[in-house]
């Protein structure tokens, strides 16, 4: 259904507080399975989500420092996806070419993108300070999303040339930024993020009932 | 005191987690739920007429429940008040509906565990989708809980509703039903397995 776009350019990948310093987790755009993980200094990463080794989800992996490592047979990755200890052979110098597959990771907007390592298009920049507010799972395929933010009331398609778009919501302070992250079969995640605190909870309870508007059965 | 116990459920995990938390010193009574359904046979359906584990006894008394054995243990051995607050009437209503919760989430998302680990005959596709239901309604709750600066379920410190909550929405994943949708969630399952004295249950990938 979503075969007419693909996952080229930056994408968003979920709220900069999905991954908090020392946790890895899972995150899905189109198909690619992708691990994002924060390590002490801060520095977001994503990887793809199997371990060089045996593949092993590397979001069930285990941060230490800047390290991750894997739960499965312990193989230890630094900060740039080279393999740098393997436990069953505490002596050896793992070869350079065991590397997990890194992906571009940026931070902006309140939130995490990721591209593919090909991509050469320049991260993207968004102005402003944008705090976390929502991250929600909706069933959705991108195509029905298109369809229902077309018409739907909130219009949403307009404001939303790209992946990501800033939106006016009635009853706020000030203004949403609201992207999605396809997720093929699984519908899309929707991240949104505020512009201050005051705007918490009714921006919370704004796109719970956008999302219950965005999964009414199409008319047929 | 006496633990009927078997080590892959996520109800027995409830009290022994808590167990932990408080430092209590227990036996545990090994029952063979798989592949021997000792918790069917008529010695311990004389202990529950239920059929299901866990079953706590203590000095002749005899309880079945887990989240009823997460009350008992709470005001027997937490003199801090801490895990069962009771001064803050809203507060205690809070912790009862969402011990209520979780054992909604036993019947969908230990359900569809039991599926698909243990193959039992059931509705998976109800079982998953209850699942989510209630994932939707934690995540939606404890995103309101970090708005107003609150780390757990039912205020600023945890509480047996969250050692309820817990083992099956971090099992979640054995039964086909993807975590990841859930942001909140996946924070409150990390604080939760950096409290002091956690312990891990075999099948919770997360680590401290
Ligand atoms: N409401 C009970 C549910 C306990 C429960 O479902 N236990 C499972 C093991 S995790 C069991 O014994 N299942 C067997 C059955 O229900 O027949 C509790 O919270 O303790
Ligand atoms: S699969 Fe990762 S270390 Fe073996």
């Amino acid at each position: 259904m979503d075969s007419v776009v693909s996952f080229a350019g930056w994408m968003p990948a979920g709220l900069q507080n999905a991954a908090e310093t020392g946790t890895s987790v899972r995150a899905v755009i189109f198909e690619d399975d992708i691990a994002i993980w924060r390590g002490q200094d801060g520095l977001a990463r994503a990887w793809q989500n199997r371990c060089p080794h045996r593949g092993m989800r590397l979001s069930y992996g285990i941060v230490r420092e800047n390290r991750l490592t894997c739960l499965y047979h312990g193989w230890t990755y630094d900060g740039t996806g080279g393999c740098a200890h393997i436990p069953a052979h505490p002596d050896l110098v793992p070869p350079k070419s065991i590397r997990a597959k890194a992906y571009g990771c940026v931070e902006t907007g309140g939130m995490i993108w990721v591209a593919r390592s090909e991509s050469s298009e320049p991260p993207p920049q968004i102005s402003g300070t944008w705090m976390p507010c929502r991250t929600m799972q909706v069933n959705r395929s991108l195509t029905g999303l298109a369809e229902v933010l077309g018409t739907g009331k909130a219009n949403l398609a307009l404001a939303m040339g790209a992946w990501a778009g800033q939106l006016r919501v009635a009853g706020l302070q000030g203004a949403v930024l609201l992207a999605v992250q396809p997720m093929g079969a699984r519908g899309a995640m929707l991240h949104a993020c505020v512009t201050g605190p005051e705007d918490l909870t009714r921006a919370s309870d704004w796109i719970e009932s956008l999302r219950g508007h965005l999964e009414r059965p199409i008319a047929a | 005191m006496k633990l009927y116990d078997y080590v892959l459920s996520g109800n027995c995990y409830k009290i022994r987690l808590f167990m932990a938390f408080l430092d209590l010193d227990y036996e545990k009574v090994g029952v063979d739920f798989y592949p021997g359904r000792e918790h069917k046979s008529d010695s311990f359906l004389a202990i529950n007429p239920l059929g299901q584990l866990p079953v706590l006894e203590d000095n002749g008394v005899v309880i079945r429940d887990a989240q009823a054995i997460l009350v008992y243990l709470a005001n027997r051995h937490d003199p801090s008040g801490q895990w069962w607050p009771q001064a803050d009437h809203a507060q205690f209503a809070q912790v009862v509906q969402w011990l209520a919760f979780a054992d909604s989430i036993t019947g969908t998302s230990s359900a569809a565990r039991l599926h698909d680990m243990l193959g039992y005959d059931l509705d998976i596709v109800a079982a998953r989708a209850g699942a989510h239901r209630l994932f939707r309604i934690l995540d939606s709750h404890l995103s309101q809980q970090e708005f107003e600066g609150h780390h757990w379920i039912a205020g600023p410190s945890p509480t047996i509703a969250d050692i309820a909550c817990f083992p099956y929405t971090a099992l979640a994943g054995d039964g086909g039903i993807d975590t990841f949708y859930y942001p909140a969630i996946q924070r409150w399952i990390h604080r939760l397995t950096r409290l002091p004295r956690y312990h891990n249950m075999p099948g919770i990938n997360v680590f401290a």
